[in-house]
């Protein structure tokens, strides 16, 4: 039976009816900010005396000279570059050891599941106490075995790190319940066909295992590439971006330019990089991921 | 034999999950430590330090605490509302109606799941402030109201649903939102357990977009109060610190103790596309 | 070549306190094709998984080749497995899934390539060795797995309901193929199903199982003309032996009620003096012949005629069979009684 005419065209009426306040609401806060950030970043700052006016790339150029930029930049790729592989890495061992039926699972994974439903100020607050130098955990490990008081968030050498040791505990396992998911969804018959055959654990591993779970992987990959982006509340507790802008990531200096140093059109230029990076990440996550071998 | 082999590499297997998972859970167990005993404790650990409610107590009076729960239940009760009717709504419209456009409107919703709002906060901060809701709670909601990451998993929910039983609707004469509220919600009961557990989470945890948007205790999140709260230069003593943190994560906590699977099974279930 | 008989000795395996398997006893000879036969959740899989040491037992030894292996893991125990699902790996191409177990067991490469080319060869597979399994029809998948077990060169090949992801022609196809193959490598296979007729055709020997124990071990000649209980005349066969209870003495060798009778559909035939009394209460034409089922008593008896029937629905019919033809079994336990009343039961 095909439609008629006038079935048809209340199907479209009501599709676009129903999609609209959702779609409204999407484009006021996602592209219409995209569209009119680009336009403010080829504004200077307006002042209750002097109005904004119009200045070309001026903001692109004043961004390519400044150091700061191109060291949180810099930051963010090492931060990105450290959390991404050893959460994921983290978070595929912790998925294969509960995977297995070993005693006391459920027990465990919560505990690994924990620090995801934590507010990430909260773990900041408790891991900033971590960090202090002299009562801090660390340092009292340290000085129990003779070592040094270390004014671990305090040297621009290893604040970074600290942040990303932390991170990495907080994120493991969020990617883990991912890689759960997948190996739930691996027949067991593959196993015993396995082992009737003679792989051995690691060569199962390498050989099947691994590359059947190469979707979740580029998956959560792309996740955690975004959320290293994203994700800076952490900052605004323990250092504020320093020292000497040691920790600083993109999204932080957005943040310090806009609402602390109130020059919006700089972040708004500033944001224009972050939503590049975001789409390049988009780019190929479609060109890549969305083309991966799809097995059955 | 080969399979005591087994049997020590399993044991070794289990060790190590455990000393992992002791690892993970430690910094939580420092702060219910920290949080219940006296200050001179916080640092030196002993089986026989005295338990005590104190530190509760003075944060509760320092800064106002159940002013801040309630923000952010209201904020997350809002948020999750609006996004239960505006997802369902244009996840139904994806999944069963054909418009013209859909495809292209399709693509440009799910660039939400990349761009979130809280990167744009510069220009979001100007339109919530042209619209003169600055330091309000329903301000903090409106940019994840319409959520693409809602859309995309009931949309996929919906998909899965059989014709034959729209059909059969259809046919004892339900009209489409009929079809909508008597087929297809009940049918997702599943991911919106799921979603909704997931969006809880993430507002109840949010934090850079309220703190920019809010500038008063009466529209402040928990986090957002915790953050000025503990900042170091309020020289608030860290015993209360840690107990004004553990207020803060408790409720989410204690949740996710008690319903463990369903948290878990839910983030897994967001998670398979 | 050595000797690759499989011999089990009081098998006991249980599952924390629920038994699944008790006083399992079986030898399947050298070139041998044993079928483990049964309804679902008889024990006949996790036989099989013993014997391929994915489970291991609660007591009880398991020999194969002459060597004790009920404490050697799968790999050790040469043995080759097909799987219900096949256990395909989804990523690999069919000549990767095929040379699977010699990579990891590190034959050489030239061995291996020699091998795979003679084993596609011999299933027909030479022209699909760079798809991947999801390309495939399920006939062919299931070559792929047979191909696996080939490829592997191991005289013991276990095979785990391995049709039953088939259609009904293609199953009849395959299970000929198997049984020709397993004749031309001369291997000695033990073969798990639950479909009676799959089990009486490719079978040399038939296990049924019950309830986690043999019910039954012999030829499927043995099985249908002497089924050693009643479960085990109801179980083969199609349609299924009537099994028939009276209260009183039915014919000279079903002296009293404490017997079973089982008589065979194709055994009862329509007579006009005597028998029992039945009223027809359903028809099926089945084309070469007709099943016929009557009401009598609060029994139903079902029997098959050549060709067509003139009966009709309502009708009374009197059933007749012959003394030699009649299986008693011990209304209690259902064994198989022998010469009830120095009668004609051979």
């Amino acid at each position: 039976m095909k439609p008629t005419f006038q079935l048809r065209y209340w199907n479209q009426i009501n599709g676009w009816l129903l999609v609209l306040p959702a779609v409204f609401m999407i484009s006021l806060f996602t592209h219409y900010p995209i569209v009119s950030n680009l336009f403010h970043s080829l504004f200077s700052m307006g002042t209750a005396t002097r109005p904004e006016i119009f200045i070309g790339l001026e903001n692109y150029k004043y961004l390519l000279d400044d150091d700061i930029f191109w060291k949180v930049l810099k930051n963010n790729f090492i931060y990105s570059l450290c959390t991404v592989p050893f959460s994921i890495g983290i978070a595929l061992c912790m998925a294969l050891l509960i995977n297995r039926n070993i005693r006391g699972r459920s027990l465990v994974r919560m505990s690994f599941f924990t620090p995801t439903v934590l507010p990430m100020i909260a773990v900041a607050n408790i891991w900033l106490f971590f960090y202090t130098p002299e009562y801090g955990l660390f340092d009292q490990i340290f000085g129990f075995f003779g070592g040094d008081s270390h004014n671990w968030l305090g040297n621009p050498d290893s604040a970074l790190y600290c942040l990303i040791v932390m991170v990495i505990w907080k994120e493991s396992g969020f990617f883990m319940v991912f890689y759960l998911a997948a190996l739930q969804q691996l027949s067991p018959e593959l196993k015993e066909a396995g082992l009737v055959e003679g792989s051995g654990s690691w060569y199962y591993f390498r050989r099947v295992t691994f590359p059947l779970l190469m979707p979740t992987t580029l998956f959560v990959t792309v996740n955690a590439v975004v959320n290293s982006f994203k994700l800076v509340d952490h900052l605004v507790i323990m250092t504020k971006g320093g020292p000497d802008n040691a920790t600083s990531l993109l999204l932080y200096y957005i943040y310090e330019n806009a609402f602390s140093f109130w020059d919006t059109s700089y972040a708004a230029t500033l944001t224009v990089v972050l939503v590049l990076i975001l789409a390049a990440i988009t780019i190929f996550q479609f060109a890549v991921v969305e083309k991966r071998i799809h097995y059955q | 034999m080969k399979l005591r082999e087994i049997g020590i590499g399993k044991t070794v297997e289990t060790l190590g999950a455990w000393m992992l998972g002791a690892l993970w859970l430690l910094p939580v167990v420092f702060a219910f430590w920290s949080a219940f005993h006296p200050a001179e404790y916080s640092t030196s650990f002993s089986l026989f330090a005295p338990l005590t409610i104190d530190n509760f107590v003075r944060a509760w009076s320092y800064a106002p605490f159940p002013r801040y729960l309630l923000n952010t239940f209201i904020l997350v009760t809002l948020i999750l509302a609006a996004q239960f009717i505006l997802c369902t709504l244009a996840a139904y419209g994806f999944a069963r109606f054909e418009f013209f456009g859909k495809n292209v409107v399709f693509a440009l919703v799910l660039l939400q799941l990349m761009i979130m709002p809280e990167v744009l906060l510069v220009e979001n901060y100007r339109t919530i402030s042209n619209l003169g809701l600055l330091d309000t709670i329903p301000a903090i909601g409106l940019p994840y109201m319409a959520s693409a990451f809602g859309i995309f998993l009931l949309r996929q929910s919906f998909k899965t649903i059989p014709k034959e039983l729209v059909e059969a609707a259809q046919v004892e004469g339900l009209s489409a939102v009929g079809i909508l509220w008597r087929v297809y919600v009940p049918l997702a009961r599943s991911t919106y357990i799921a979603y909704g557990l997931v969006s809880v989470s993430y507002h109840w945890n949010n934090f850079l977009w309220p703190l920019v948007i809010t500038s008063s205790v009466n529209s402040r999140p928990l986090t957002v109060g915790l953050a000025i709260f503990g900042a170091p230069e309020s020289g608030v003593d860290w015993s209360i610190i840690t107990a004004a943190t553990v207020m803060t994560m408790a409720p989410l906590l204690v949740a996710f103790i008690l319903f463990q699977r369903q948290f878990v099974q839910s983030f897994m279930h967001s998670g398979i596309k | 070549m050595a000797t690759s008989k499989i011999i089990l000795t009081d098998v006991y395996k249980s599952w924390g306190k629920a038994e699944a398997l008790a006083d399992i006893n079986f030898v399947c000879g050298d070139g041998e094709l044993l079928v483990l036969l049964g309804p679902s959740g008889c024990g006949k899989s996790t036989t099989l998984r013993l014997i391929a040491g994915l489970e291991t037992p609660t007591s009880g030894s398991i020999e194969i080749g002459g060597r004790d292996v009920s404490n050697l893991p799968p790999v050790k125990r040469n043995i080759s497995m097909v799987f219900q699902n096949y256990a395909l790996f989804p990523h690999l191409n069919v000549a990767e899934n095929i040379l699977f177990g010699l990579k990891a067991r590190k034959v050489p490469k030239k061995e291996r390539q020699k091998r795979l080319k003679d084993t596609a060869a011999l299933l027909g597979l030479t022209e699909f060795m760079d798809r991947k399994p999801a390309q495939l029809s399920g006939g062919q998948r299931q070559r792929i797995a047979l191909g696996r077990a080939i490829v592997a060169q191991v005289s013991v090949c276990l095979m785990d309901e391995p049709l039953s992801n088939l259609d009904a022609k293609l199953r009849q196809e395959m299970r000929q193929e198997i049984r020709s193959l397993q004749q031309r490598l001369k291997m000695t296979m033990v073969y798990v199903t639950h479909d009676q007729v799959e089990a009486m055709t490719i079978a040399d020997k038939i296990i049924l199982m019950k309830d986690g124990r043999i019910e039954q071990h012999g030829t499927p000649e043995d099985l249908y003309n002497r089924p050693a209980t009643a479960f085990t005349g109801s179980f083969i066969g199609n349609p299924p032996m009537n099994i028939l209870t009276s209260d009183g003495p039915l014919s000279k060798s079903f002296p009293d009620s404490s017997y079973f009778l089982g008589i065979r559909p194709e055994n009862i035939s329509i007579s006009n003096t005597s028998g029992i009394e039945g009223q027809v209460v359903a028809i099926e034409y089945l084309g070469a012949d007709t099943l016929i089922v009557c009401q009598w008593g609060e029994q139903l008896i079902t029997l098959t005629v050549k060709g067509k029937t003139d009966a009709l629905v309502g009708d009374y019919l009197r059933l007749n069979w012959r003394e030699e033809n009649i299986h008693l079994f011990n209304r209690d336990s259902g064994v198989r009684v022998s010469n009830p009343a120095g009668g004609t039961a051979r």
